[in-house]
């Protein structure tokens, strides 16, 4: 199956160049960074003797839900960060080295050629995701206090599609440019300009993509999915689904040589 | 509270540092063509810990 | 019979025509050479059989394909310049896209094997393609084009940019290769045309300005031409010569006048004769014939 094929030579690739090594390790160190530093920085302080003596350095105690939505709010920012960054030659980097011409002059769907490189991402993803976050979880759990598993399983689920989202965007932004860096560039803005029309409008649009983290933090707070909740994720699937057959079609009209 | 007492917690955070770090020398090892002075890039997997490799891995290969 | 039909076919981008109203026929089992200058359109036209650029009119239509059926089953396509993955080995690379033209992994496996051997790469298999020479690529790209046995393998200047060996290597490899396969390859270079084509379908600003079977053009086009130099008053004769029936046209070139005739023996015995009788002071009388080579400069120059 030809879907597949490509699914499997990512695969290859994402070996053969690291990725699979160092996505999810840098995954792990954005996820957990944040709690560790709230944990020890005043003991971290203490003990390079930054305070005078007597000083007592209050901090509030930091809830374990808190900490945990800590390493969202990283991820939110550097994870995307490295997803676009390391996405953003998906299909763009194919056409513009020119293996595109080879491939796609094989019997090859476009929507197969579109998806199957997606889908490798997304594995990618959400492995380096489901990583970053059992770590972020069982240093929450030692340094802050219990969050149960189910509970991890649902942040993961949830938070998986934002990322998802994000995959999917920058896969969209793929079929329109065919310099990496051009992609690169226009995805993040288009990320940025959805975070401030969020922060204007979040009371407003409470569906909006972006609500997802707010949602998660309710979810973790008070143990139980909201309708919010739930009409975000439906937004959310919605938008991936455009966004593929967007894809498509802005993929059918370029030419694939120049 | 002594440094040798946060090392169980910062340790892991270490490996992963150095971890990163080694990979990307393998890679670096391995690659034809940097964007880029090739020993440049040597000098920031080595000497910038963390943001080094990881700019290497995104932006320091030259990829087919 | 034919395996291609090509009617009409036309692409322009931004409103200029790169190739325009092209309509030919390729017969099953030939080897056909699109010859022309660079920027003749060769390159377009090759992209538009192989379905990577959109005709902006007309029709191309592959003998046995069906209504809405994909031309890219049928066909083999090399790129001018190929690009591969380079971190990839030769033999993955050919299973990668034999899969992609829908063989199985093991029948992908054993045609690669086998056009790996054939093209004469087999020794560097497991190599990363980022190793390879130019030549080898060359080689790999025509062992990727072949894979899946298509009707048409298509060649995008296969030679041109291959030192004289890797060429010879190429060439040789397509003699070999249109036994089995019908070929069509654009090239610059008449001699490469000459060499491996059986017919010839020459191009100039979007149009196919000549077509036919390369012996076929030879015997049109091969004129006989009559070299004259004279001592002086060149211009005097060149409008004598002009009167003679047996002469059908008649120009100056380098001070020497160049006749084209259709009957060399009537022309000689016209020219000597009336050369004799007015005492012309000839310094030359030369007889050559003329080759694909001058048709091919008269289109390029045109």
């Amino acid at each position: 199956m030809q879907w597949m094929t490509i699914f499997k030579k990512e695969m290859l690739e994402y070996w053969r160049n690291f990725k699979w090594i160092w996505v999810p390790l840098v995954f792990i160190l954005i996820a957990i960074m944040d709690p560790i530093t709230t944990y020890y920085l005043p003991k971290i302080l203490d003990t390079v003797g930054g305070l005078p003596d007597g000083a007592v350095f209050e901090m509030p105690e930091t809830p374990p839900v808190a900490a945990l939505m800590m390493s969202l709010t990283e991820l939110s920012m550097f994870g995307v960060l490295v997803i676009v960054l390391t996405s953003m030659g998906l299909i763009a980097g194919e056409r513009k080295s020119g293996v595109a011409e080879l491939v796609l002059v094989k019997p090859v769907g476009y929507f197969t050629y579109i998806t199957s490189k997606w889908g490798a991402t997304l594995l990618l993803v959400w492995v380096s995701l489901i990583i970053g976050l059992l770590t972020s979880w069982y240093y929450v759990n030692l340094l802050f206090g219990d969050i149960s598993f189910a509970a991890l399983l649902q942040v993961i689920f949830f938070y998986g599609l934002w990322l998802t989202l994000v995959v999917s965007i920058t896969t969209f932004v793929n079929t329109l440019f065919r310099t990496p860096g051009v992609v690169g560039f226009v995805s993040i803005a288009i990320l940025i300009v959805m975070s401030i029309f969020n922060q204007i409008f979040s009371n407003k649009v409470t569906w909006f993509p972006n609500n997802l983290s707010s949602h998660i933090g309710d979810m973790l707070d008070s143990g139980t999915i909201s309708g919010d909740l739930w009409g975000t994720t439906f937004i959310i699937i919605l938008l991936i689904i455009s966004l593929l057959f967007a894809s498509l079609l802005t993929f059918r009209g370029k030419e694939m040589a120049n | 509270m002594e440094i040798v007492e946060l090392l169980p917690i910062l340790a892991p955070i270490i490996i992963i540092e150095a971890i990163l770090a080694i990979v990307a020398l393998v890679a670096w090892f391995k690659t034809d063509e940097t964007n880029g002075p090739k020993w440049m890039w040597l000098l920031l997997i080595i000497f910038i810990g963390v943001i080094g490799p990881i700019l290497f891995f995104i932006i320091g290969r030259r990829q087919q | 019979m034919a395996i291609i039909k090509v009617d009409h076919l036309t692409k322009t981008f931004d409103g200029k025509y790169a190739v325009a109203d092209l309509s030919f026929e390729l017969s099953a089992g030939k080897c056909v050479a699109l010859l022309g200058p660079n920027g003749a359109g060769k390159t377009t036209t090759i992209r538009m059989l192989s379905g990577l650029l959109k005709p902006s009119n007309g029709t191309i239509s592959f003998e046995g394909m069906k209504e809405g059926g994909d031309i890219r089953e049928h066909i083999g396509y090399l790129p001018q310049y190929p690009v591969f993955h380079s971190w990839m080995t030769g033999t993955e690379f050919l299973v990668y896209v034999g899969q992609l033209a829908n063989l199985t992994k093991q029948q992908a496996s054993e045609l690669a094997q086998k056009y790996l051997e054939r093209v004469g790469i087999a020794d560097a298999k497991n190599q990363r393609i980022g190793k390879y020479s130019g030549g080898m690529k060359q080689r790999l790209g025509i062992a990727q084009a072949m894979i899946h046995t298509p009707q048409l393998l298509m060649l995008d200047e296969p030679v041109s940019s291959l030192d004289p060996i890797g060429r010879r290597e190429v060439l040789t490899l397509m003699e070999e290769l249109k036994e089995t396969t019908t070929i069509l390859f654009s090239t610059h270079i008449l001699s490469d045309a000459e060499e491996v084509s059986d017919d010839l379908l020459l191009m100039h600003q979007g149009e196919i300005v000549e077509s036919g079977s390369i012996d076929g053009l030879r015997n049109k086009h091969q004129t006989t031409k009559i070299h004259l130099a004279f001592r002086e008053n060149v211009d005097t004769y060149l409008t004598k010569l002009r009167e003679i029936p047996s002469i059908s046209e008649a120009h100056l070139e380098r001070n020497e006048i160049q006749l084209a005739v259709s009957n060399i023996d009537h022309a000689r015995t016209d020219i000597l004769q009336i050369a004799s009788q007015e005492n012309w002071p000839l310094t030359k009388f030369e007889v050559s014939r003329t080759t694909l080579e001058d048709l091919f400069m008269k289109v390029v120059k045109r």
